[in-house]
């Protein structure tokens, strides 16, 4: 087995791929990325089990064969090449020998048959998606979603794909974004949950590629196929909590604001929040916000007032400062409304313009019951 | 008797007709009158009646009209309440001249430990002649006082040489005094509780002496061992000094009986803002909420709901307590409606070492429901 490819593809597509593997893996194969080649086609995976990853790597070869090559000294040794053809040798000695303008480097491979196969998919369904808004879509939603063990299925997030549009889904109990495209629509109903880790992968890779990517999916596994790479990983089993009956229906109190004024002002005074709580205080009346946080432990208090545009009664209701704040940020609009009933319901935050055509986004955050 | 606690030293000092002796202070017209003070309308209550209008058979709690019907010439006063709690505070400050153990019941009522005193006198008797004699010098009422080892005896005592008088119950008088006294007498017997005892052939301490711990608790669940202990000169608690509140309420008995729970919505709307605004006043939040309902017919139903953080704020008030307004169809029409907030934050002082003191006044943050 002999191929010659260029460094830096090589390195910039493992790179990528570097990403599935984890930093410590109780099967020692997994430390490896596998090489398929057949031919002028090289095709790289790397796994965890849970997810596997794989590109089509060009490369100038007539040989065939399959090894798994130690992931962490491939890409230290790649990094420091400038742009050169570099020639990969299989020698009998187990040992894999690369070939730079340089010099000689040799390192142990194992068998490819050692290596885990990635699940292949029995009778998916399939829906497409351009890359650049399944991108946008993961960032929207996944800060969201949670880290709690014993609730794995808040820990992803939810895909709902119908033939209206596809809809995403995260929350962590406290905090809930659903984020809908309707100009993007599904052929048949289909509901999974997809793990963070191979999300947070796809988000990096996709996020300006506006090429289409091919979903691939069945009731436990969901597979991404875009350029020359496929992702395949396992969904999480189990029911996603009914979100749409927790979105209070009717909302008199409704404030519209500039974003990011209001993102500043929930920042500083949430500096002199309550170190644990991280509470702050909304108060509005009449055309005014007043945002407060006092951290008593330490005498900290601080307060801002806002104009605002409110309609409703004037009311009081606490939030954790950092749940505002991420899902400010995560917002692009100049101004936001946000939709409020009483103290100890869910607050709406929704953007008021900047969305494109199609696009809808839904945030909602539970409130802090203020004791005083 | 518990032989190993030391003899304490407990004065009951009650208030003789406080509001309606205030009202005959302030106004010397109405001094010698059968004054009530209280509305006199169609659904007004007697707050308080003077000794005038006792004679009558004037009483407090009872509807106006009745009243009226049994002293034709009692005039009727509005309460004013800003006064009494201006004279309750200047009372109170005397009684601090002979002990900080002052547990104050009402505007009118409290109860004093003066087993130790700042003025080292041995006699509570003579104490308590004493504050009340400076009461009626530097305030100009009288007031009744009950001497005795436990806040229970002290408290029936107040009442035996009423008006501007006090008795002592001294510590071998005590089981005597007891078992002479009328079931009814005992404080928390009410009408409810003395039937029952009737009906056990229970009339005096001396008859409910007779019966078991095992019997008494048959009849009278938690209650029966208070009873047990209690006729035997047994009454351990303590005056506490700043009585912490335990619950906060407001009610509003209707010009008409309503039917219509839209109509009780808008008053559950008024009572919510007054509940709410007297935890604010009070700085104080909790988590039960409480609706009473009393019916055409008098009859009283409550219904509770408790949330798992405290509460202050009107409009949730207002929504729990509309829950639990639509949680049961009403048996009749309504008479009166009140909402009352217990489970305070306050009472964490009460079980330091129980509950963490965190627990209750770290904020929550509250979860979706699913």
């Amino acid at each position: 087995m002999k191929f010659i490819v260029s460094s830096t593809y090589l390195l910039k597509q493992l790179q990528v791929l570097g990403g599935v593997i984890n930093n410590s893996n109780t099967l020692p194969i997994l430390d490896n990325f596998l090489f398929e080649l057949n031919d002028s086609k090289l095709v790289v995976s790397a796994s965890d089990l849970e997810t596997t990853m794989s590109s089509v790597i060009d490369v100038e070869s007539d040989s065939t064969g399959s090894i798994a090559l130690p992931a962490r000294l491939l890409l230290d040794t790649l990094k420091t090449f400038p742009e050169q053809p570099l020639t990969f040798v299989v020698e009998d000695n187990n040992t894999v020998e690369i070939s730079s303008n340089h010099g000689k480097y040799a390192l142990a491979y194992a068998d490819g048959n050692e290596f885990p196969k990635a699940i292949a998919l029995e009778d998916p369904s399939t829906t497409t998606i351009a890359g650049d808004i399944l991108a946008t879509a993961i960032s929207k939603t996944i800060f969201a979603a949670g880290n709690d063990d014993l609730r794995p299925v808040m820990s992803g997030v939810f895909f709902q794909f119908s033939t209206e549009g596809l809809t995403f889904v995260a929350t962590d109990a406290h905090k809930l974004v659903k984020y809908t495209r309707e100009d993007v629509k599904a052929s048949q109903v289909a509901e999974f949950i997809m793990p963070k880790k191979p999300l947070n992968l796809l988000k990096g890779i996709l996020a300006t590629n506006e090429d289409a990517v091919t979903i691939e999916y069945n009731d436990s596994n969901a597979k991404f196929i875009f350029d020359n790479s496929e992702l395949v990983c396992r969904l999480i089993d189990g029911k996603y909590p009914n979100y749409e009956a927790v979105i209070p229906k009717e909302n008199p109190n409704k404030l519209s604001i500039d974003r990011t004024q209001f993102l500043n002002s929930v920042r500083r005074v949430s500096i002199f929040s309550n170190k644990t709580t991280h509470q702050i205080r909304l108060k509005i009346a009449g055309a005014e916000l007043n945002i407060s946080a006092e951290d008593i432990d330490y005498s900290n208090k601080a307060e801002e007032r806002l104009t605002c545009d409110y309609q409703g009664d004037d009311m009081q209701i606490g939030f954790n400062s950092r749940f505002l704040t991420e899902m400010l940020n995560n917002l692009n609009s100049d101004e936001v409304q946000l939709e409020m009933s009483l103290p100890n319901r869910a607050g709406i935050l929704t953007p008021v313009d900047g969305l494109d055509e199609g696009e809808l986004i839904t945030m909602l955050v539970m409130p802090v019951m203020l004791n005083s | 008797m518990q032989s190993d606690l030391p003899i304490r030293k407990i004065i009951h000092v009650d208030m003789d007709a406080f509001y309606a002796s205030v009202e005959q202070m302030d106004n010397p017209e109405l001094k010698g009158k059968a004054i009530a003070v209280g509305g006199s309308s169609k659904r007004g209550v007697v707050s308080a009646a003077s000794y005038e209008a006792r004679k009558f058979g004037v009483k407090s709690a009872m509807s106006g009209i009745q009243a009226k019907r049994l002293c034709p010439e009692l005039i009727f006063v509005r309460p004013n309440f800003e006064r009494y709690t201006e004279i309750s505070k200047r009372i109170r400050k005397i009684f601090y001249n002979y002990t900080d153990l002052v547990e104050p019941l009402s505007l009118d009522e409290a109860y004093l430990d003066v087993t130790t005193n700042k003025k080292g006198l041995y006699s509570a008797s003579m104490i308590a002649k004493e504050i009340r004699q400076r009461i009626f010098d530097e305030i100009g009422l009288t007031a009744s006082a009950g001497i005795s080892i436990n806040k229970f005896i002290a408290k029936v005592a107040s009442d035996y040489n009423k008006p501007n008088g006090q008795k002592t119950v001294g510590p071998e008088e005590v089981l005597d005094f007891i078992e002479a006294l009328d079931i009814r007498k005992f404080y928390g017997v009410g009408k409810v509780t003395a039937e029952k005892m009737y009906q056990l052939g229970i009339f005096t301490g001396k008859d409910l002496k007779l019966k078991s711990m095992e019997y008494l608790d048959e009849h009278f669940g938690k209650s029966g061992r208070y009873y047990y202990n209690v006729v035997r000169g047994i009454h351990t608690s303590e005056v506490k000094p700043n009585r912490i509140r335990k619950s906060l309420a407001a009610e509003r008995t209707f010009s008409e009986n309503l039917s219509s729970e839209i109509f009780m919505l808008e008053k559950l709307e008024h009572i919510s803002e007054e509940v709410s605004k007297r935890l604010t006043k009070s700085k104080v939040a909790g988590k039960t909420v409480t609706l009473k309902i009393k019916y055409s017919d008098f009859t009283l139903q409550t219904r509770s709901k408790t949330l798992p953080y405290f509460i202050s704020d009107k409009s949730i008030i207002l929504e729990t307590a509309k829950d639990l307004l639509y949680q049961e169809k009403l048996d009749n029409s309504v008479r009166l409606l009140g909402i009352s907030i217990s489970n305070l934050n306050t009472e964490k002082h009460k079980d330091k070492d129980k509950i963490k003191d965190e627990e209750s006044t770290v904020s929550v943050q509250l979860k979706f429901d699913f």
